[in-house]
């Protein structure tokens, strides 16, 4: 049978070209072989997977005589996942008995070295720790921690979380598993399992699709350098690079690196990797903790973590790390003993995922910032650096709360459309300047705009107590007592319309004693001392206190139309509630390397920038505020006792309704309004304030004493006329002055000596 | 009546000694707290500081202040210790809120006081400095 075309292609195909083609191929082949392994080998030896950054809360620290309640150690364990144990008390669990804690603490590194595992016994009374003793060893403990609450982490490209181990810090029996059930012949093949390869060829074959037959060194080669595609180039690419892993590695060195890099969980966007993180995901505790059937429930894992999820599917994961039982059982990985207590062992996943998806994104997103000035953005995605900040979990809870339970009923009782009203909270410490809370909106997991960082809104009649300042801190001319002219007053500039600024009730009061200004807020009176004093000057005061952006210097300027964020505006106060001391924020306490050496600590840093005289005065002014003037409402939620000085900020139209106010240990800061900036018809008092009196009532606050300055001395004034009163007077008020500043004017209810004390009224009285 | 006298004696000693503890003006030798969290932290900051960390020593004394912000003792330490790490702004700063809680304590006023004129001195301010030491020297009349 002739076939021309056959004969052609024998003509054609020599025997000289069949072994030119074949050693072509072959060296084709060999040419892509060295490829793979030289990406094989750079990219494992130079594996280094990105860690990303974690923030920790404050730590909690415990010490006899500390101010805290039993209820709220009590949220602090709840937070930190501390389990409630029956039984024996193993490192993260604990006993409540009335006031008397059992406390099983884990180990952790703090910034001054570690802090071994405790067992504290914890009694409280009157609102106070009143003991705290080792039972262990026995003996009083003068000062422990808990472990510090994981808020949040900086996460690297694709949301990748991983915590590594090594391979020693694997349970065995998890090793065992992970071979039974994965891959029998780990210890034996070379990369490739032929049996395996012959059983998905079936599969394959009959029409089944691609699956199955891969070695634990051809998953790790799969999620280590190739992509998700199922073809069969991609098949053969995978078990050649296995084989050659496995030519360059030990066993040892391939099961370490698959360890950590095999993908376990989802926690929203973030992916969880590895066996280290997957057990703090799932148990809430290290790796090396594990026992077996959570061992084993982590194996199963492997083969779906969406669709073995124990925590929404936990029928499913509990029928899956059975079948690893079994699998290791029938492997005689595990005794028939252990197979059984297993079996029927719950599943033991933590209710709650720790840490993870911050619960605290404001916060987290200011700590990131702080960080950028001094890291870049790459080291902090990936050198696993671990980050102490000052949040105070409590503080946050109580800021959280009031604003969201406020805004609601703001709603309601002013008509305003549900979610309409937005609002932020930033709490600091008044000494330190260490930020405690920080909420950015009322939707508090909401990653998205942080109200209190980037919202600048007019701060209204927030920004008058820096004109006060600035009048006090020129004693010869301003004191307390000091009349004010609250008069009509027309400012008219070149270039502007003519300005006529009016008081919130409508009404000119004619003189007013300076304080009396201050604490009604009379916005005549304080744009009259403002222009008296220069605007310039009263600007230059806000910068001075601690605000950086460049600020406009108009008349209506004094009234606070210049935006700044609630974050500027904590700033600007802290400096007047620390006594006059510049304090910078700050959210960081001290940055670790991931393997626990300190890098770097964010110091207190303190500046005086105000004399101690006029701080105290402006400070006593602000106290009036609450004590007799716009803020007088807060008398209903604190008592009257704290001496809390504040003051509240209400801005055109009714858009924005401030609270700022201190008390003995902390500041905080308020804003209500809404993001599209329509009217929301509230004052500072009945918006912003009523949020900052739920939340201080709730913190326990120190009352509000500063020490007096040396030059500080008291004196009667006649509240009529601003002059020094005595005994025969009838409305006096003792008021401190500056040496030499009081009036010299006797009132003419006064009739005794002038220029007499109030020591010296004191010393009369007794004489 | 011997026993007596000696016990007088003795205690006559330790009062003189007790005195001169604080003449010799170093508030620093007298506990600072009443609460032994803060003077755990105090006694460690002191070793630290002793041993060249000055670091750590700085570190503790912050946490003996977030549990006493009011305690001059404390303020006064570590305006000390900042001092002797050459940030002599921060050293006044916080020498000076040392003396705002201090109160009546005249020797710890004064030693706040040469704290802010050494920062000074070292800064160049030569009248700043005679003053502060003006000042201390008034704290001990």
């Amino acid at each position: 049978m002739e076939n021309p075309w056959f004969d052609k292609l024998r003509h054609f195909v020599t025997r000289k070209r069949l072994r030119l083609a074949l050693l072509s191929l072959a060296l084709l082949l060999s040419g892509f072989v060295l490829y793979l392994d030289i990406t094989v080998r750079t990219q494992f030896e130079g594996k280094r997977w990105a860690l990303p950054a974690r923030v920790y809360a404050r730590p909690l620290e415990l010490y006899p005589g500390l101010k805290l309640r039993p209820e709220q150690l009590g949220a602090e364990l709840a937070m930190l996942g501390y389990r409630d144990a029956g039984g024996q008390l193993d490192p993260g669990s604990f006993r409540q008995q009335r006031d008397e804690f059992t406390i099983a603490t884990r180990p952790f590194v703090f910034w001054d070295g570690a802090q071994a595992a405790l067992q504290l016994r914890a009694d409280f009374g009157g609102g106070h720790l009143r003991s705290l003793t080792d039972l262990k060893m026995d003996k009083p403990v003068t000062l422990a921690r808990l472990d510090p609450l994981l808020i949040g982490g900086i996460y690297p490209a694709h949301n990748e979380d991983r915590a590594l181990v090594r391979l020693n810090e694997v349970p065995p029996v998890l090793i065992k598993g992970l071979i039974a059930v994965e891959d029998r012949q780990f210890y034996t093949h070379h990369g490739v399992d032929p049996r395996g390869v012959a059983r998905a060829l079936v599969t394959t074959l009959r029409g089944a699709g691609l699956q199955g037959g891969s070695t634990l060194t051809q998953q790790l080669v799969k999620n280590f350098f190739l992509t998700p595609e199922r073809t069969l180039r991609r098949k053969f690419t995978e078990m050649i690079m296995a084989q050659l892993l496995e030519m360059h590695y030990s066993k040892e060195e391939i099961l370490e690196a698959y360890v950590n890099e095999i993908y376990l969980g989802q926690d929203g966007n973030r992916a969880i990797h590895g066996f280290g993180l997957a057990s703090h995901f799932y148990f809430n505790r290290p790796l090396s903790q594990l026992d077996l059937p959570q061992a084993a429930l982590l194996v199963g894992l492997v083969k779906g973590p969406s669709f073995y999820d124990p925590r929404r599917h936990p029928a499913r994961a509990l029928a899956r790390r059975n079948l690893v039982l079994q699998e290791m059982r029938q492997q005689q990985a595990i005794t028939q003993q252990q197979y059984v207590t297993a079996r029927i062992t719950p599943l033991g996943v933590a209710e709650q995922a720790p840490g993870g998806t911050s619960l605290y994104p404001a916060f987290v997103e200011l700590v990131h910032r702080q960080l950028r000035r001094d890291y870049r953005e790459d080291d902090l995605r990936s050198e696993g650096l671990q980050i102490f900040s000052s949040l105070d979990p409590l503080a946050q809870f109580s800021a959280e709360r009031a604003l969201t339970t406020r805004l609601t009923q703001l709603e309601k009782a002013r008509r305003i459309p549900p979610k309409a009203l937005e609002g932020a909270v930033v709490v600091t410490n008044t000494q330190n300047g260490e930020i405690q809370a920080l909420v950015g909106g009322r939707n508090t997991r909401y990653e998205g705009f942080n109200r209190a960082l980037d919202t600048e809104r007019p701060i209204g009649s927030l920004i008058k107590p820096v004109i006060y300042l600035t009048a006090l801190e020129r004693p010869d001319t301003y004191t307390l007592a000091t009349l004010l002219d609250d008069s009509p007053l027309v400012w008219r500039e070149r270039g502007t319309a003519d300005w006529e600024p009016r008081n919130y009730d409508k009404v000119f009061h004619g003189q007013v004693p300076l304080r009396l200004a201050l604490a009604n807020s009379y916005n005549v009176s304080s744009v009259r001392l403002g222009l008296a004093l220069g605007v310039r000057q009263v600007m230059d005061g806000v910068h001075h206190l601690g605000v950086e952006r460049d600020l406009n210097a108009y008349a209506s300027s004094l009234l606070g139309a210049d935006g700044l964020s609630p974050l500027e505006v904590t700033q600007m106060y802290q400096t007047i509630a620390s006594g006059g001391f510049r304090v910078p924020l700050r959210a960081i306490r001290e940055v670790l390397t991931a393997d626990g050496q300190p890098l770097q600590r964010y110091s207190l840093s303190v500046e005086q920038v105000i004399e101690p005289g006029p701080a105290y005065l402006i400070t006593s002014a602000l106290q009036g505020v609450v004590r007799e003037g716009t803020a007088d409402g807060l008398n209903k939620y604190l008592s009257p006792d704290l001496h809390i000085a504040g003051k509240t900020g209400t801005t055109n139209d009714l858009r924005d309704s401030w609270f700022a106010g201190y008390t003995g240990d902390r500041l905080a800061v308020v804003w209500v309004g809404r993001d599209d900036n329509q009217p929301i018809n509230m004052t500072g008092a009945s918006g912003a304030m009523t949020v900052w009196g739920d939340m201080m009532a709730s913190l326990d606050p120190e009352p509000l004493m500063p020490p007096a300055p040396d030059n500080i001395e008291l004196v009667w004034i006649d509240s009529a006329t601003g002059h020094r009163a005595d005994e025969s007077c009838q409305d006096v008020v003792s008021l401190p002055f500056i040496h030499g500043s009081a009036p010299v004017e006797t009132a003419p209810c006064a009739t005794h000596a002038q220029g007499q004390s109030i020591k010296d009224w004191f010393k009369r009285l007794f004489e | 009546m011997r026993f007596y006298l000696t016990g007088l004696f003795l205690l006559s000693v330790a009062l003189i000694s007790g005195c001169a503890g604080i003449a010799t003006d170093e508030p620093e030798l007298l506990p600072v707290s009443d609460n032994n969290a803060v003077t755990v932290l105090a006694d460690a900051a002191r070793v630290d500081a002793a041993n060249g960390k000055l670091d750590a020593a700085a570190a503790s004394f912050e946490r003996a202040l977030r549990i006493e912000p009011r305690n001059p003792a404390l303020w006064h330490e570590l305006a000390r210790l900042r001092l002797q790490q050459g940030q002599y702004q921060q050293a006044e700063g916080l020498a000076a809120r040392s003396n705002g809680w201090a109160g009546g304590n005249k020797a710890l006023r004064a030693g706040n006081w040469r704290i802010i004129g050494q920062a000074r001195l070292k800064r160049g301010d030569y009248p700043g400095a005679q003053s502060a030491f003006d000042k201390a020297a008034e704290q001990a009349n």
